[in-house]
């Protein structure tokens, strides 16, 4: 007897989302070598920004796919939250670079090198999520650590931020990193928004 | 090592002429209260003892009461702030003039540098810019008493550091320094011997307190150690004392023991105090 699945088989959504995970997870590296090696970093704004453009194409093929497919293997809201999520991701942290050179930044601070390596971690797990998302298997653990991790990423920034307005310290640099710290933060936000969305489609789908 | 704790400001010493930080007394004449508090902060902080004089005294006045330098606001002048200003020029009340005051057309600017004010800035400003000012314009009224001795380069290895020329040199050739890698190798060079702790290093050179995880001491050490590696290869002049700062001696190469890495400890969050 054949068995039908209700399931539609177009897997080219897997696919793109499956791309736009291993793009977030290089754009992180990218940024945690730019931090690292920082006044040094060479190029790597510039990859970042390429990262960047990448994540629009992928997201417009993401959203051009969803306008001309009938039927999807995910609800249609959810694919769409979920592409602008993981555009969001990548959008910030194209932001924190591009921001250590507008701004002129001399050094970084540990604790963005603490927060990009939170976002690193954040975006790893969320590309092996994704990685795995068309079996809807075996995921929850993937979520759960994205929360853990963002949770770790608000405390470094609450402290990066009280650490700038204590006393005597120069206005300029509270300016600069006050904006860096937050954009790494909203970057970490964004993973967890994703996490949530892919949980969201996940419990649909068992 | 014992860290240093009074590091002296960067200052020309007494012997180039202008005044020992300690001894510079200096005026401001300004009813802007938050510019005068920035301001008298930040001059204390250097060891300078500043009068505050809301409006302005007959210059006569000023003139006893014997001020390195003066820093005034024209707009507490009014209608008489050129002939003030001529009279405080001409007097013996300041060996330095300095104008602070809000935006002024370049022709005010130029008649009152022509009057004899040494500096004119223009509000809004850093307060780190006109203590640097004033320390310029109290060098500048002393170029012409600096002594033989006053000029002489610190000489450490092969390294001659020549304030005059806020430069290096190695036989003779220049390092290529930077003005803020100069003022950090000036300030340590003058402790050789001694640790300075980052944030001491941090206040001096840039004039602030140093935020909490910033590494702008170690990245310009790591610059400044690079340079003056590749001009004298033979010799260490930075040395890393891991989590607490850093320290001048000039050692030949294969004497050194230590890891020359940062002196800040490893990034983790667990380095991180509680906020």
């Amino acid at each position: 007897m054949v068995r039908l699945s209700l399931v539609p088989k177009d897997r080219e959504f897997f696919n793109l989302f499956d791309e736009a995970g291993t793009n977030i997870l290089h754009a992180a590296q990218l940024l945690g070598r730019l931090m690292k090696q920082w006044p040094d970093a060479g190029g790597l704004g510039r990859e970042i920004l390429i990262c960047e453009q990448e994540g629009d194409r992928i997201t417009h093929d993401i959203i051009h796919r969803l306008n001309s497919t009938s039927v999807t293997p995910i609800d249609r809201e959810d694919i769409h939250a979920l592409a602008s999520a993981l555009d969001d991701i990548v959008d910030f942290t194209e932001e924190a670079a591009d921001f250590m050179g507008l701004y002129a930044i001399e050094a970084p601070m540990e604790q963005a090198l603490q927060l990009t390596g939170v976002l690193e971690d954040a975006c790893r797990n969320i590309a092996q999520a994704l990685a795995r998302l068309k079996g809807f298997q075996e995921l929850n653990h993937y979520f759960v650590e994205v929360n853990r991790l963002e949770n770790e990423g608000d405390r470094i920034t609450r402290e990066a931020l009280a650490s700038l307005f204590r006393g005597g310290i120069d206005p300029m640099i509270v300016i600069k990193w006050k904006d860096i710290f937050e954009r790494l933060e909203h970057a970490i936000d964004a993973c967890e928004h994703v996490a949530n969305i892919l949980e969201g489609i996940v419990v649909k789908h068992t | 090592m014992e860290p240093v704790d009074g590091v002296h400001s960067l200052l020309p010493d007494a012997g180039r002429g202008a005044p020992s930080p300690a001894a510079v007394r200096l005026a401001i004449v300004d009813s802007d209260s938050g510019f005068v508090r920035v301001l008298s902060n930040r001059v204390g902080a250097v060891g300078w003892r500043a009068e505050i004089l809301t409006s302005p005294p007959p210059v006569e006045e000023l003139s006893r009461l014997r001020q390195h330098a003066i820093v005034i606001d024209t707009s507490v002048l009014g209608s008489e702030a050129w002939p003030y200003l001529a009279q405080l020029c001409s007097s013996s009340a300041a060996q330095a003039v300095i104008v602070c005051t809000g935006p002024t057309s370049v022709a005010q600017r130029v008649r009152g540098l022509r009057l004899g004010v040494d500096d004119w800035i223009t509000k809004p400003c850093h307060p780190e810019e006109v203590l640097a000012r004033m320390e310029a314009a109290l060098r500048a009224r002393h170029a012409g008493t600096v002594t033989a001795e006053a000029t002489e380069p610190v000489l450490a290895g092969e390294l001659e550091i020549r304030a005059d020329m806020f430069e290096a040199f190695v036989g003779g050739r220049a390092v290529g320094l930077t003005r803020r890698e100069f003022e950090l190798l000036q300030l340590v060079a003058g402790a050789t011997g001694r640790v300075i702790p980052r944030e001491r290093i941090y206040e001096r050179v840039w004039g602030y307190a140093m935020a909490h995880g910033d590494r702008s001491v170690d990245v310009f050490v790591r610059k400044l150690r690079k340079k003056l590696e590749a001009a004298s290869p033979g010799w260490k002049y930075l040395h890393t004392h891991f989590g607490v700062g850093y320290r001048f001696d000039a050692q030949e190469a294969g004497d050194v023991q230590e890891d020359d890495g940062d002196g800040a400890p490893p990034a983790s969050s667990a380095s991180l105090p509680p906020a």
